[in-house]
């Protein structure tokens, strides 16, 4: 028996599932020592901003079994919450009245619409920027959960949800900034610190909230209810047998994960200086997806450097139009292959090496043992 | 829905009354929905048939807009003469995909549309390295590039043209389906495989030719809307999600559901295009979908199947 696993089942104890975790976190955090260069720094927040929205498609779909494939929903009203507050921050060149913002005044809006009055307000675009993703998933997991609504369907219904509030984004222009989305950002302010895009206190509010959103979904799925939603997963009606309220926690999963995403749609605003309707696409939806597939949707360490890992490939390549071209083509070939064979992603690969290093030497220590025993007895 | 609308490519030929714009909105949902039935057919065959979401319908389609493309321009065949080698290309590539890919995901329903998709990326971003990016073209057949008399209104010859092969591919497939020997063996294995297998029926096989033939039928769809409208790598992308929710709605395992619900959503997307504009036509037909999945998750015109 090695200290790492529990003697029942060969499931790693609670200290080396963090291990990992925190590994990351530290990384993560170490990186502009030994990194001098803005830019770059820029471009890598921006890869683990994707990384956070990764993890919390792991949540619902590796732990909860919900292929959201409108995640990138929750990620776009985190970011157009964000915007729509630096938005109304920014010193007025073009504005209107009231320090209108400059699409509206292109667009002869007169005023101010209602439902931007509250965005003056920080403190209340960080709160909505979670708690109004939250919000959408909650109502639109007990429309669809409720009525047992499950698998492929969910997938259906979650991704034109998304569609459609693309579709409107882009359409009602005067008060969205449409398809060019909000552009010319101010800068956060937030307790005397001004995170600028490039600067490193960007970084490290960024990095912060990386290891914020892996702690809290690493404690969510080792509490109570993190369990009965794996065994919903693994079998839904056996839990409803035993007399659990399956659509709540699925519900529950959903807002959460949906939280998370928003947290990350804000980070990526400020990273990026824009919010776009392409921020709640298709393309990002589906990246996502494959991102926590290549990394593991069953594990919040592997999903979240999936989503770096293979994000920071394609940017590095994208200098060159024709790797990037080839590049695509072999990300596809890449998904299939795991979709095909490693359906635990990479993390379950690492685990699976990890588990024969650890039996390996296991056995050689048993044999060591037991020859040491044979070797007393017969002295 | 997505892109069929406005490209009703008649005009009035009299008077502007109500009923007049009537019956043209009547034409043109027809049009639209003769346009989805090509397109939706393969996808319900495939899904009804296997359970097989395929994401890559989409690029099927634009692979036979490809080949049509191909075989007008570097070899001069006219576009009615290609349909059958387009037939036989797309469906060879489909069997490729499902006995080296898809036959490997027996029991795993949700990963066949991650396996689609990245299949569906790979043939998008192969067509888009061999012959670049830009837009191609394809010509009409000129027998058909003038104007029929429809009712009084003049309309496209190739809309009429598209809505007759419309519903002759249904008939077609109908009759596989029910008056031959390997589609009694795929409504065998539909109903238990294993039952099915122990009578001797080739389960790989026929699952290998249901996905090839659904495959072909993309390829025909593609070709044949090819001459209303570009050709490029990612023209599948929009098909499919339309496609797909005709699926939905028209039930699966109901052919004739798709048939009622092609139409029915193409009425539907050319009334509210005209009452509204497309933006507004799309998000009310999605959430009229995600709405009625809700409810009737088995589809609005589905019938009742032995289980």
């Amino acid at each position: 028996m090695t200290s790492k696993t529990s003697p029942h089942n060969g499931i790693p104890q609670l200290s080396a599932q963090i291990a990992p975790l925190l590994l990351v976190c530290a990384l993560v955090f170490a990186l502009p020592l030994i990194l001098n260069n803005d830019f770059l720094l820029n471009k890598i927040a921006r890869y683990l901003v994707l990384g956070i929205l990764t993890v919390s498609l792991a949540l619902s779909w590796g732990y909860g079994g919900i292929l959201n494939l409108g995640q990138a929903m929750s990620f776009g009203i985190g970011s157009y919450a964000m915007a729509m507050a630096l938005k109304l921050k920014t010193i007025p060149v073009h504005t209107g009245s009231g320090g209108l913002p400059d699409f509206m005044v292109w667009n002869n809006v007169a005023q101010l619409p209602w439902f931007w009055m509250p965005f003056k307000s920080l403190g209340f675009a960080l709160v909505a920027g979670v708690l109004a993703p939250a919000l959408v998933a909650a109502a639109l997991g007990w429309f669809v959960f409720r009525s047992r609504v499950t698998g492929v369907y969910v997938s259906i219904i979650t991704l034109a949800t998304m569609v459609v509030l693309n579709l409107v984004i882009i359409d009602q222009q005067s008060y969205t900034g449409g398809f060019n989305g909000i552009t010319d950002l101010a800068q956060l302010e937030l307790f005397g610190v001004a995170f600028d895009a490039y600067g490193r206190a960007t970084y490290y509010l960024v990095a912060g909230c990386v290891m914020l959103s892996l702690l809290v979904a690493f404690a969510f799925t080792h509490t109570k209810a993190g369990l009965v939603v794996q065994a919903i997963r693994d079998h839904e009606s056996r839990v409803r047998y035993f007399g659990y309220d399956v659509a709540a926690y699925q519900i529950f999963v959903f807002a959460l994960s949906a939280a998370i995403a928003g947290l990350a749609g804000m980070l990526y605003t400020i990273v990026m200086e824009f919010a776009s309707p392409t921020f709640l696409g298709v393309q990002i939806s589906l990246s996502v997806v494959v991102w926590c597939a290549v990394g593991g949707r069953q594990s919040l360490v592997g999903a979240f450097l999936g989503a770096v890992l293979v994000a920071g490939m394609q940017g590095a390549l994208s200098e060159s139009a024709a790797f990037l071209e080839t590049w695509t083509l072999v990300m596809g070939a890449l998904f299939v292959l795991v979709v095909l064979f490693l359906p635990k992603g990479l993390a379950g690969l690492a685990q699976g090496v990890w588990r024969a290093i650890a039996q390996r030497r296991q056995a050689t220590q048993e044999v060591a043992g037991t020859v040491g025993q044979t070797r007393e007895g017969s002295a | 829905m997505r892109a069929a609308g406005k490209r009703f490519a008649g005009g009035r030929s009299h008077g502007d009354s109500r009923v007049d714009q009537f019956i043209e909105q009547i034409i043109t949902g027809l049009s639209i929905g003769s346009i989805l039935l090509l397109v939706a057919m393969g996808l319900s065959i495939i899904y009804g048939s296997m359970g097989i979401i395929n994401l890559a319908h989409g690029e099927f389609v634009m692979l036979g807009a490809y080949t049509a493309w191909l075989l007008q321009s570097h070899f001069g065949l006219g576009l009615l003469a290609s349909l059958v080698p387009i037939f036989i290309v797309v469906a060879a590539v489909g069997w490729i995909i499902e006995r080296y890919v898809l036959s490997l995901l027996n029991n795993r329903p949700l990963d066949t549309i991650l396996a689609t998709w990245g299949v569906g990326i790979m043939l998008q971003q192969s067509v888009r390295l061999m012959v670049g990016s830009e837009l191609r073209y394809v010509q009409m057949p000129p027998s058909l590039s003038d104007s029929t008399d429809v009712l009084g209104f003049s309309v496209s010859s190739y809309r009429v043209f598209l809505f007759f092969v419309a519903i002759a591919l249904f008939a077609v497939t109908w009759l596989l389906m029910n008056r031959t020997t390997v589609g009694m063996k795929l409504r065998a294995i539909m109903q238990d495989r294993s039952v099915a297998a122990s009578f001797g029926i080739n389960a790989k096989r026929v699952y290998a030719l249901t996905f090839a033939y659904g495959a072909g039928l993309a390829g025909l769809a593609g070709a044949l809307v090819s001459p209303l409208k570009s050709v490029s790598p990612d023209m599948g992308t929009g098909y499919v999600v339309d496609a797909f929710m005709v699926v939905v709605l028209g039930g699966v395992q109901s052919l004739a559901g798709t048939v009622a619900s092609a139409f029915f959503l193409g009425e539907l997307s050319g009334a509210i295009a005209f009452l509204q504009n497309d933006t507004v036509a799309k998000a009310i037909v999605l959430l009229a979908i995600v709405v009625l999945i809700r409810f009737r998750p088995e589809g609005l015109f589905a019938t009742r199947v032995r289980t």
